[in-house]
């Protein structure tokens, strides 16, 4: 997996958001949830060809997609905020590879922090860090992305953690770190922006019983 | 218990918690208010956002014992009234200012109990809450249609001309009077603003000029529904057709059950203000056709078609196989608005096939793994700084404007912070642009530990760019203090020239770092340099000013040091 670069906290809600199909009406891209910037409020600079495609997907539909039929507003997509997850910057990697003059399969990875507007407890803060991983290549499917997930959590003997990674064979993962995970089901689950979706759920010998310890799927084509 | 969890996991909803009545009252309000409150066990689940037909008790029983093969699929029926027998309900062109959209149905002679009465209500609220993303793009409005008589009348008035007595008043109330009623109501105030400052307000009337609804704020008292309600007449308003026509099709899906014939709405006619009409709710099935192979293919599996249509069907999508065997045919029901897309489809016969027997297989994509070398840079330099003595800090990269500008000493508009236009707190309301402040309040945090304190950062802090496609972006420094009873610059210095030395930066002015003194805001006068490497200046070290130090809350002398790592890379 290569690391991906991902220095940017602020994000226009156009790569964090729209980009990954999340329509402009969603509840998360509510003042609660995401930090939006006074200054600078706004990307002065959108890829004007991909906008235009992406806002026909959002309100006509396109690529065998019904679309959700709203009016999508550039105004809204240029809205600048600090990154809710590290998918964007996954958007933006797989924006570059479709550039490319050939394609090539990818394995990208990323661990950084993402911000969400929240109220601090003991469970929750309004920074914290995210993993994250895409795979892109020709013939993947849903036992390849469960395969993956079952490597890389195997892999993993750390204590604690924090929250998140996101992989992507053409899908996220995302996931809390525990110890010695052996026992790993998947649950259905729903992103704007995979289908199919799945939360990732491990056994945890403490507490005696199954905890989700991530969140996955395949991107939307 | 655990049998119903298990289907909740492979279907894909999430049995949050079992309680009762009597639980939750006694969590919220303490034991002895929970006395006499029901002892049943509820169910909590939580249903995926997307799935509006999973949120009352009728839909999600529907999709489980479809999912379990207990039951077919009902099929929605729309019924046609004959010409002038059904009820219509005329838009006048006032409404365009306001709620331009609206759509409207009747479920006939249906039978309420008291359950599925709040059942119905709750669902109204749900929606409400969802989809409707709180009545800000639609609003329901449901009414005794035994009460009234069509055809109505959706049209916008001023405030001053609107009268009629809101649901559970006792009297009648003009528009304003109303908005000022419910300012305190804890439920509807957050719907107020909607039409607050319109000069019309959206109404709803019969043809005897009976109000029905004043949407999205409340409905008329006079038509209102009860458990005896044998027809009625459903309305929703707002500002996006297309979700107002999926909110009819899940209300009148899902409690069309307890019509005298079941699964069966009466049409509504809707007349545009340009005299066109057209029949709600539209209860379209679409077909789709989607190859055995992609299926197949996309998850991992290899089905025959006609065991995947099996699988889709036991899904709610109603599928056989057509042509030589090699397509499926799916029809798709109005209760399933959220599929878009064949990957939606996918995921429907990969729930039904079951997550957990698919095979897991690794992909056999060769690629070549890299670290970004700014990442390998700041790892390396971690290791050494923490070998030199140093230890570690990771800081919040949200804080307060005085963080890092009043503290310090400088302007907040000299400083290029990004700043944060809905912080929660004080405490996030700028993108720090120094790693300073964090490591200052750490020390405040943890001053009972023995000195000196040695901390360091290695992360990332945000400034505005004009160059960006975005309007800022991140720098990554490195930042290191010293705390103790004597400010150590001799060593602050030692750790600048080791990291130097690390990075192979020889300490000479042509094509390595030099140190510079000069003044700093932060700093203590006469004891600040500026250091230059790679042709510009890269950061400054120094003691720290003693008006910094108290601010921060500390009580010792400190020096520290701050460079920007990112021209080493």
């Amino acid at each position: 997996f290569t690391e991906m670069p991902t220095d940017n906290f602020v994000e226009s809600s156009f790569w964090n958001f729209d980009a990954l199909f999340q329509p402009q009406q969603h509840p998360a891209r509510d003042q609660h949830d995401t930090f939006f910037l006074q200054d600078p409020a706004e990307a002065p600079e959108l890829p004007a060809g991909y906008m235009a495609k992406v806002k026909k997907v959002h309100s006509q539909g396109g690529y065998g997609s019904q679309g959700y039929k709203y009016e999508w507003r550039v105004e809204e997509a240029r809205r600048n905020l600090l990154r809710t997850h590290t998918t964007s910057a996954s958007a933006r990697m797989l924006y570059q590879l479709a550039r490319q003059e050939k394609f090539s399969p990818v394995k990208y990875f990323s661990i950084d922090r993402v911000f969400r507007n929240e109220s601090l407890d003991a469970t929750h803060l309004a920074e914290f860090h995210q993993v994250e991983g895409v795979v892109a290549d020709r013939g993947l499917t849903l036992g390849h992305l469960m395969g993956i997930l079952r490597q890389f959590f195997t892999k993993l003997g750390m204590e604690g953690g924090t929250q998140g990674c996101r992989g992507l064979p053409r899908a996220p993962l995302t996931s809390p770190l525990f110890s010695g995970i052996t026992q790993l089901r998947f649950k259905p689950a729903y992103n704007p922006y995979t289908e199919p979706s799945m939360e990732v759920f491990s056994y945890h010998e403490g507490l005696k019983k199954w905890v989700e310890v991530g969140n996955s799927g395949v991107f939307r084509p | 218990d655990e049998e119903f969890n298990e289907l909740c996991f492979e279907f894909g909803l999430e049995l949050d918690e079992i309680t009762s009545e009597k639980d939750i009252i006694s969590k919220e309000k303490g034991e002895e208010k929970a006395k006499g409150a029901s002892d049943t066990i509820l169910y909590k689940i939580d249903v995926p956002a997307n799935r509006y037909d999973l949120l009352c008790l009728e839909g999600l029983v529907r999709g489980l014992q479809v999912f379990k093969e207990r039951i077919s699929l009902p099929r929605y029926e729309k019924i046609i009234p004959a010409q002038g027998e059904g009820q219509r309900l005329i838009i006048t062109e006032e409404t365009v200012q306001v709620r331009p959209h609206a759509v409207a149905a009747v479920l006939r002679n249906i039978t309420f109990t008291k359950e599925r009465y709040d059942s119905f209500i709750d669902l109204q609220e749900k929606l409400h809450q969802n989809i409707c993303r709180r009545r800000a793009l639609v609003a329901i409005g449901t009414h005794d249609l035994d009460t009234i008589s069509g055809p109505f009348t959706y049209t916008a008035k001023a405030p001053s001309e609107i009268k009629f007595k809101p649901l559970n008043q006792s009297q009648e109330y003009s528009a304003s009077q109303i908005m000022d009623l419910y300012k305190t109501d804890s439920h509807l105030r957050h719907y107020l603003h909607l039409i607050e400052n319109k000069p019309l307000y959206p109404v709803i009337y019969d043809s005897n000029g009976v109000v029905l609804s004043m949407p999205p704020i409340i409905n008329g008292d006079h038509t209102k529904i009860s458990v005896n309600t044998r027809n009625v007449f459903i309305e929703c308003t707002g500002t996006d057709i297309t979700k107002a026509k999926i909110v009819l099709d899940i209300i009148v899906t899902m409690f069309s059950e307890y019509c005298e014939k079941p699964f069966s709405v009466e049409a509504a006619e809707v007349v545009y203000p340009n005299g066109k009409t057209h029949i709600y709710p539209e209860l379209a099935y679409r077909k789709e056709k989607v190859k055995p192979e992609l299926i197949n293919k996309k998850i991992g599996i290899s089905e025959t078609p006609s065991s995947l249509a099996k699988l889709l069907t036991r899904m709610c999508l109603k599928s056989h196989v057509t042509g030589n065997g090699n397509n499926i045919e799916i029809e798709i029901p109005p209760t399933r608005a959220d599929i878009i897309h064949a990957c939606d489809i996918v995921e429907d016969a990969a729930i039904a096939y079951g997550y957990n027997n698919i095979q897991m297989t690794i992909p056999k994509t060769y690629t070549i793994a890299n670290q970004l070398p700014l990442n390998k840079l700041t790892e390396l330099l971690r290791l050494d700084l923490a070998a030199a003595g140093f230890t570690e800090a990771l800081t919040f990269a949200l804080c307060s404007q005085e963080d890092i500008a009043d503290k310090l000493g400088m302007d907040i508009s000299a400083t290029k912070a990004v700043r944060i236009a809905n912080p929660k707190t004080a405490e996030f309301q700028v993108a720090r642009t120094t790693l300073l402040p964090g490591l200052l309040k750490t020390i405040a945090a943890n001053r009972k530990m023995p000195l000196p304190l040695k901390l360091f950062e290695i992360s990332d802090i945000v400034v505005k760019d004009p160059n960006t496609d975005v309007g800022a972006r991140n720098y990554r420094h490195f930042c290191a203090i010293y705390y103790n009873k004597s400010p150590g610059f001799e060593i602050i210095h030692g750790l600048l020239d080791r990291v130097m030395q690390l990075l192979e930066v020889p300490p000479n002015e042509e094509n390595g770092y030099t140190i510079k003194a000069t003044e700093g805001s932060a700093f203590f006068p006469g004891r600040c340099a500026e250091i230059f490497a790679k042709g510009q200046s890269i950061g400054k070290l120094g003691v720290l000013h003693p008006d910094v130090i108290t601010k921060f809350e500390l009580t010792m002398p400190c020096s520290a040091l701050e460079i920007n790592i990112e021209p080493f890379v």
